[in-house]
């Protein structure tokens, strides 16, 4: 059972229901420590002053806010206290939508909610009424010093709840004109049929990071002391790409051809077939 | 079971026991009614018959008169007067346990493998390669024939880039002028990829090759029956000097052998055939037959794709380079044979190398037991009356590339 990271209560209107959040997904790249190459000891990390020519410790640290080069306006913990924090510890409902309202570009991270001994049945009822509904709820949480805006929707069972850029936070919101590039209806017609050769249904099990897998082989060799043999390169088996290309690439050398040759007819003799 | 409806569909082409090989559903044709539908007689492109009666027949005569101890004399062929001379100069010299190999030799040789070489040569501008003092002499390659030859040598006359005008090439198209080759000292037979004759699939193209490069562009002879691929071994075997092409090697070979079956997998999947012979040098041709669908340029480019396609997946092992630094260690796959005029040595055709190999095709299931220099101008006889000519049928077993490449829409 993971470790909840956070606490609190979910509301809306009259109705609170206390709940653990999780974190649902988690990054499995593999990390690296950084080593001293010629004694194979891991580097510490040091907050060096340049000023005063000597490491500083956690306890000396202030924060600082760059507003120029250089110049810095100093907040203090007290500043900090005085920031108004609504949501510190509850998740306000604040409006339901249809989920596909919310383009994919504003989510940012997902967790779970599960909720406390307390809350099993109006968490049910919330649950059973947002899938019912087809809807997606809006609001906004504070996790780790950082209020955020966050929609919650069930999802396989479990009350998800993802976190949402701010409108200010996402750069690609403005339409930009489109640049005219003339495509025929017959190379849009050939890209549709190759799509729909590989139209397929979403399968996420069919994927996995192969940079990873290898990258781990690698290492478990190591340990056991194997020497490591190159990783053998994906066996060919596109054939539809291969085609594919077979084909952009003819048709490309069609049209580098320098002559549509326009031999005259009255040229052209044929030998009678074979037989 | 009674058929209703009517489907357009597309296909490679009819498999051996009547099913449709690689076939794409198009639409259904609602215009046409089921009982009209006929199943049209598969149209099978037959080579001529050589008439094999009276060649063998001719093969015997030249062979009896070869056995004349005479350093020179005039060799009938059938109806015609060939004059041949030098007959014991030795064209490979003596190599390892094996004697020198004089022009009477090479005489034999054409004659025995005559049957099998002929149908290969015939219809396709031919570029000699003359040792005239052997392999340790001087060569030099001749496309275009000033002199009128025989009258038993076909020429072509087509326009050649290179010299901004017509110029006539040979064409072998009978065992005459195959032997006439042979007092020649052309040693090497090189062959275009491309024919001059439209039968079966090129009654589309023009037959005029001559007046100017637009005009043999759209002519058959610019319209390939292959896509070849040339592999190259770049791996040495130590005793070169430096800047000498790599040696015929083991390792090399091995290591081309694996190249030739991917490549030959990644035809498979395309539903391509693919043809394998050796070169008689160090590496391996590989020929995919296809209708007279794509331009020289069209197959290079094609070629080129499937290169890349295989060199992705085995970056370690072939390369596409053209420095030679580059290329060392691993299997050219070399696509820029597939140009109009470009040659390859044809099947059968003797090398100018010292075990006098030639090159000789293999089935893909026995590619694994061979080795270039099992197939000699002294061993590839017999093994012709043996087996016969492995690639009689390349030119049946042509591929639809225009149907296949459209199926990827």
């Amino acid at each position: 059972m993971p470790r909840s990271i956070w606490k609190g209560a979910v509301s809306f209107g009259m109705i609170s229901i206390p709940v653990k959040l999780f974190g649902a997904t988690e990054n499995k790249d593999i990390a690296f420590r950084q080593l001293h190459e010629e004694c194979g000891s891991r580097l510490k990390q040091q907050r060096w002053c340049a000023t005063c020519e000597r490491t500083v410790e956690f306890s000396e640290l202030t924060k600082g806010f760059e507003y120029a080069k250089e110049q810095h306006v100093v907040l203090t913990d007290e500043d900090f206290s005085k920031l108004p924090l609504p949501s510190k510890h509850t998740i306000e409902l604040s409006a339901f939508v249809k989920a596909e309202e919310i383009d994919p570009v504003y989510y940012e991270r997902s967790y779970y909610l599960e909720p406390e001994e307390t809350g099993l049945k109006p968490f049910a009822l919330l649950m059973d009424a947002l899938k019912k509904k087809d809807l997606t709820a809006v609001a906004k949480v504070a996790i780790r010093n950082k209020e955020q805006l966050c929609a919650l929707r069930p999802h396989n069972g479990r009350l998800m709840l993802e976190t949402l850029f701010y409108p200010d936070e996402i750069r690609v919101l403005d339409t930009i004109d489109e640049p005219e590039i003339k495509i025929t209806k017959k190379e849009l017609q050939m890209a549709i049929s190759l799509i729909d050769l590989m139209l397929d249904k979403f399968d996420p099990e069919k994927y996995e990071d192969e940079y990873r897998g290898a990258l781990s082989q690698i290492i478990e060799a190591k340990l056991e002391g194997a020497e490591i043999a190159a990783v053998p390169a994906p066996k060919t088996g596109k054939v539809i790409d291969l085609m594919a290309a077979l084909k952009a690439s003819v048709d490309a050398a069609k049209d580098k051809s320098t002559g549509s040759p326009t031999p005259k007819r009255a040229t052209r003799r044929r030998k009678a077939a074979a037989g | 079971m009674k058929p209703g409806l009517v489907a357009e569909v597309k296909f490679a082409e009819w498999t051996a026991d009547g099913n449709l090989r690689a076939p794409v559903f198009m639409r259904l044709r609602e215009d046409k009614p089921a009982n009209q539908v006929r199943v049209v007689e598969n149209e099978r492109f037959v080579p001529e018959p050589a008439d094999n009666d009276s060649l063998d027949y001719e093969i015997d005569s030249v062979l009896d008169q070869l056995e004349s101890k005479k350093e020179g004399f005039i060799l009938k062929v059938g109806a015609h007067k060939l004059s041949v001379s030098n007959l014991d100069k030795e064209l490979w010299p003596a190599h390892g346990k094996r004697r020198a190999l004089t022009k009477r030799d090479f005489l034999v040789y054409l004659a025995r493998v005559g049957p099998y070489l002929l149908p290969h040569l015939r219809d396709r501008p031919l570029t000699l390669v003359r040792y005239p003092n052997g392999i340790s002499g001087s060569h030099f390659y001749q496309k275009h024939i000033a002199d009128k030859p025989p009258e038993y040598v076909d020429l072509v006359p087509l326009y050649s880039s290179h010299n901004d005008g017509d110029q006539e090439y040979v064409v072998c198209d009978n065992l005459a002028t195959l032997l006439w080759l042979g007092q020649l000292a052309d040693l090497e037979l090189h062959t275009w990829y491309a024919r001059t004759s439209p039968d079966p699939d090129g009654h589309h193209l023009f037959d005029t090759f001559t007046g100017s490069r637009e005009q043999i562009e759209g002519s058959l002879l610019n319209y390939p029956d292959f896509i070849v691929i040339d592999l190259d071994p770049y791996i040495y075997s130590g005793k070169e000097k430096p800047g000498d092409e790599p040696e015929l090697n083991k390792n090399a070979f091995a290591k081309t052998r694996e190249v030739a079956f991917w490549l030959r997998d990644i035809l498979d999947s395309l539903s391509l055939s693919s043809f394998v012979k050796t070169t008689g040098k160090t590496g391996l041709h590989i020929y995919v037959p296809i209708y007279r669908q794509l331009t020289s340029d069209q197959a290079r480019a094609a070629c080129e794709t499937i290169g890349h396609f295989v060199l992705q997946a085995h970056p370690k092992d072939i390369t596409m380079e053209w420095s030679v630094e580059k290329r060392t260690g691993k299997i050219l796959f070399d696509h820029n044979q597939n140009v109009r005029g470009k040659t390859l040595a044809s099947i059968y055709s003797p090398r100018a190398v010292p075990d006098a190999a030639v090159s000789m095709p293999i089935a893909w299931d026995d590619l694994s037991g061979v080795y270039p220099n099992d197939f000699t101008i002294l061993t590839a006889p017999d093994r012709l009356d043996e087996i016969g000519d492995l690639w009689a049928g390349i030119l049946e077993a042509k591929h639809d590339i225009a149907s296949l490449l459209s199926a990827a829409d």
